[in-house]
């Protein structure tokens, strides 16, 4: 019983913390009372400090009284450079507008080299639609259990619960080699060419190209996925529902058992077989596995094995063999490049530029590498 | 008895033994050879009594001198480094293959939201070296001066606080040791075996002995208000990289480290700082932590819904799955180091892992035949919550066998892993993430050890329930 007491002890404490502050409720609990067990929230076990130990952990109990404390408030400006995060309730979102179609030009210089055509997706980079988001959300009961079938569809339009994510994801980490460099009208605009090609609605109006997304409209985006998901984390129930949903194995896939009960013979299916790996599997490691002590070969990083094409396939390709960016061999794109001179191509490719060049292509390699991926290319337009 | 709240460490080693005695019992295992202190006192004497005797044990049959031993080496007769030299201590040259992994079909954003796996076929005891350490990152790895670096804490606490690393450094340490895994570790895996590797089958994590400060510590100074039910944990680098944590779990055992295997943070596990959050996704350990942030409602960040969420057979999805469940893998043999150089009748140790984001492992079984039957393996060195535990079995060899070699663990708060067809009946195909299924190594006729799975078929009925195919 003492054990059952310590756990609901530790929810009691939290609850307590919660309502009066902080008393070193955390440090030590003596059993008291009797009452049914208080689950943890994530379904497994708490090791609180119970005679100056947590498990199998000396705790200096002192230490951690509260008495030691560090810092200053910050200032208003301080709070306010940080605090971009926007909720699903609009807690942080500001004011803005932008259209499908200013958005589509925003994609087209800045997101269509990675998220493809129309957010068709590409390259391990993913997609932002695959065509009508209220049909395909349908799909999400798909299962591939055989190779010929056809998946679930997750992606922004028919997954996401949330357009908030999207808002605030796009304006502080978008576009992935320069980002928090996007206005807000920006991002409104890129939204609404997003949840144009996922052909959604807002208030049962049609996102089409004209269309102007604003904050208050924004506020109304339902989300086709919007209760797909498990737990309910929302409202002042939102933590119990999680303790509750945890506390029963069957939910999450795991099995629970007595030590003493569990399977020793007998233990599988009849019906499961040796399943091997199919069609060799993954097997592009890098470096490749070995399990060999040896002098490692010749440091395959300096320059003069730099192998510049395939530097360029792994960099480059992505962009420049796509459509995005012109590509080796194109000498009409390539010559007016070239006629601002070496010098310019070099710091254009090794700063970036506005145009959706990543600074070096957001590659890992020494500037003149890159020169030489820049020589190679022109190379191709002689 | 194991579900409930023990912490006292002396009463689980009495629960331990007791539970292995009851399965000593329920396993009749009559294999295991036993090494005693008479048994090894006898074999000495056994030896000295013939050096005494004048005869010799040496080997007289024809076979050539190893150079190893008879050829003076230049290590052996030359000085070697200054002591000067590399003050800062590299692996032998030698060791070059034991190094972090990766792919490219888990790299987007030119490898800066990727991912490179730690060798833990090569792994000694329950420490990933920081080298090793597996790496994560949506933004690439972010380069932080420490001295233009903060801490800011917000939202719902009466007082709202920023630090510098030198101010956070001040409050009082805590020191654990912590696996953290990516809750996609082994998730190309669903619908059969893809990595003939241990590396790539199971290296989606590592462990380490972290130092830091409990979040709760800092708090008691700055008044959490009532209302506040979640904390948005944010990094500085280009990522911001953002999770919602739960507030039991902040103020339970949730950590702020900057120190790791005695040492600072690598970069890429977010030097200065980073969030740690004992047993859950890896993802919830947010490196280069810059911001903590109080609020009554969630914040539905990009990472937790988008990604990191478990799709199940009908079209709903579990959201803020945080532990890391029961897992175990065997580490030796594997694919990498396997028994193709054993010969018949050697005796060897079967040796793995087990972790538990749940709590601490009180078990591990292993199976020669895929999981039909189970054997009592030995838990070996410490045993500490929500850490990497190793594991033992000693094993007579017979040359051309073959074995399907499965283990199964078991932890303190009453889970043991299930079987691949157990999950997925529940969860499906295409959950990506948490699959802590039983995992099989096939010991080939030739000593070889490639990756397979123990699985069914499935079926799907009219209501969309999943079936194993062939049963009702």
């Amino acid at each position: 019983m003492m054990k059952l007491d310590k756990k609901l002890l530790i929810s009691l404490c939290a609850a307590t913390l919660l309502s009066f502050g902080v008393s070193g409720c955390m440090d030590g609990a003596s059993p008291a009372g009797s009452a049914a067990k208080t689950p943890s929230i994530d379904g497994g076990v708490m090791y609180p400090v119970q005679n100056g130990m947590t498990g199998p952990y000396h705790v200096n109990e002192k230490a951690h009284s509260g008495a030691i404390k560090f810092g200053r408030t910050p200032t208003e400006e301080e709070y306010e450079e940080w605090n971009s995060d926007v909720m699903p309730d609009g807690t942080g979102l500001p004011e803005g507008q932008g259209t499908a179609e200013e958005g589509e030009e925003v994609y087209e210089s800045k997101c269509v080299m990675c998220h493809g055509d129309f957010g068709s997706g590409g390259g391990g980079y993913p997609a932002l639609a695959k065509g009508n988001a209220y049909e395909l959300q349908k799909t999400l009961t798909n299962q591939r259990l055989k190779p010929d079938t056809d998946g679930p569809v997750r992606v922004f339009g028919t997954y996401w619960p949330q357009a908030s994510t999207l808002w605030w994801y796009i304006k502080d980490a978008m576009p992935h080699p320069m980002t928090d460099s996007l206005s807000d009208d920006e991002v409104y605009a890129l939204v609404a060419y997003i949840l144009n090609v996922n052909e959604m609605e807002i208030d049962g109006v049609e996102v089409d190209e004209e269309y102007v997304l604003d904050r208050e409209k924004f506020l109304k985006i339902k989300m086709p996925n919007r209760d797909g998901f498990e737990p309910k984390i929302d409202g002042p129930n939102g933590p119990e529902n999680v303790r509750k949903y945890f506390s029963n194995p069957d939910n999450f896939g795991a099995q629970k058992v007595k030590p003493s009960e569990r399977c020793m013979t007998n233990c599988q299916e009849p019906t499961a077989k040796v399943v091997y790996i199919q069609n060799g599997g993954i097997s592009d490691f890098h470096p490749p596995l070995s399990a060999e002590r040896s002098l490692p070969k010749e440091d395959n990083s300096a320059a003069s094995s730099f192998d510049v094409k395939q530097a360029y396939a792994d960099n480059c390709a992505m962009c420049h063999d796509t459509g995005a960016a012109p590509a080796p061999g194109d000498k009409a794109a390539w010559k007016p490049l070239i006629a601002q001179g070496m010098d310019t191509l070099y710091k254009n490719g090794i700063e970036g530029t506005d145009l959706g060049m990543p600074p070096m292509g957001g590659a890992s390699m020494t500037k003149k590498q890159f020169k030489s991926v820049v020589d190679y290319i022109v190379s191709t337009v002689k | 008895m194991t579900s409930t709240n023990d912490n006292l460490n002396k009463e689980k080693i009495v629960d331990i033994k007791k539970s292995q005695q009851n399965l000593d019992a329920v396993s009749h295992d009559t294999e295991k050879p036993s090494f005693d202190r008479r048994d090894f006192l006898a074999k000495t004497v056994v030896a000295s009594a013939s050096a005494l005797a004048g005869t010799t044990l040496l080997s007289s049959a024809a076979q050539a001198d190893d150079p190893a031993i008879v050829e003076p080496t230049e290590w052996g007769t030359k000085w070697g480094d200054p002591v000067t030299k590399n003050l800062y201590g590299m692996p032998s040259k030698y060791e070059h293959n034991v190094t972090r992994r990766y792919t490219k079909l888990l790299a987007s954003g030119n490898f800066r939201a990727s991912i490179a796996v730690t060798p833990i076929q090569e792994s000694m005891g329950i420490i990933t070296p920081n080298g090793l350490f597996f790496s994560r990152c949506h933004g690439g790895v972010a380069h932080i001066d420490p001295n233009e670096h903060r801490l800011m804490i917000t939202g719902l606490v009466e007082k709202p606080l920023v630090l510098t690393m030198k101010e956070l450094k001040r409050y009082p340490s805590v020191t654990r040791t912590h696996f953290i895994e990516c809750p996609a570790n082994g998730g190309q895996e669903w619908r059969g075996p893809q990595y003939n590797s241990l590396q790539f089958a199971k290296g989606f994590m590592s462990c380490a002995e972290w130092t830091g400060v409990y979040i709760k510590d800092i708090l008691k100074d700055l008044g959490i208000k009532p209302e506040a039910r979640w904390m948005l944990a944010e990094g500085g680098d280009s990522s911001k990289m953002g999770r919602t944590i739960p507030m039991e779990k902040v103020l339970d055992d949730a950590m702020i480290v900057w120190g790791q295997n005695g040492e600072a943070l690598r970069p890429e596990q977010g030097y200065p700082i980073r969030l740690l959050v004992p047993g859950w996704e890896g993802n919830l350990c947010v490196k280069w932590l810059r911001r903590l942030d109080f609020a009554s409602e969630p914040w539905y960040c990009k990472e937790e819904t988008s990604k990191y969420t478990v799709l199940k057979p009908n079209g709903k999805a579990i959201q803020h799955f945080y532990a890391n469940e029961v897992n175990s893998t065997v580490t030796s043999p594997s694919p990498e180091i396997d028994w193709s150089d054993l010969k018949d009748g050697d005796t060897v140790e079967i040796e793995g892992l087990a972790w538990s984001g749940m709590g601490t492992i009180t078990g591990v079984d292993i199976s020669f035949d895929g999981g039909k039957t189970y054997k009592q393996a030995e838990l070996k060195g410490l045993v500490l919550p929500k850490c990497w535990t190793r594991w033992s079995y000693v094993h007579t060899y017979k040359k051309g066998e073959e074995l399907l070699l499965t283990s199964r663990a078991m932890d303190d708060a009453g889970y043991i892993q299930p079987t691949i067809d157990q999950e997925v009946l529940k969860v499906g195909v295409e959950a990506v993430y948490h699959r802590n299924a039983v995992e099989t190594w096939k010991v080939e006729k030739d000593g070889k050890v490639t990756h397979v799975e123990i699985r069914s078929q499935y079926d799907r009925k009219p209501n969309g329930e999943l079936v194993i195919e062939g049963k009702a």
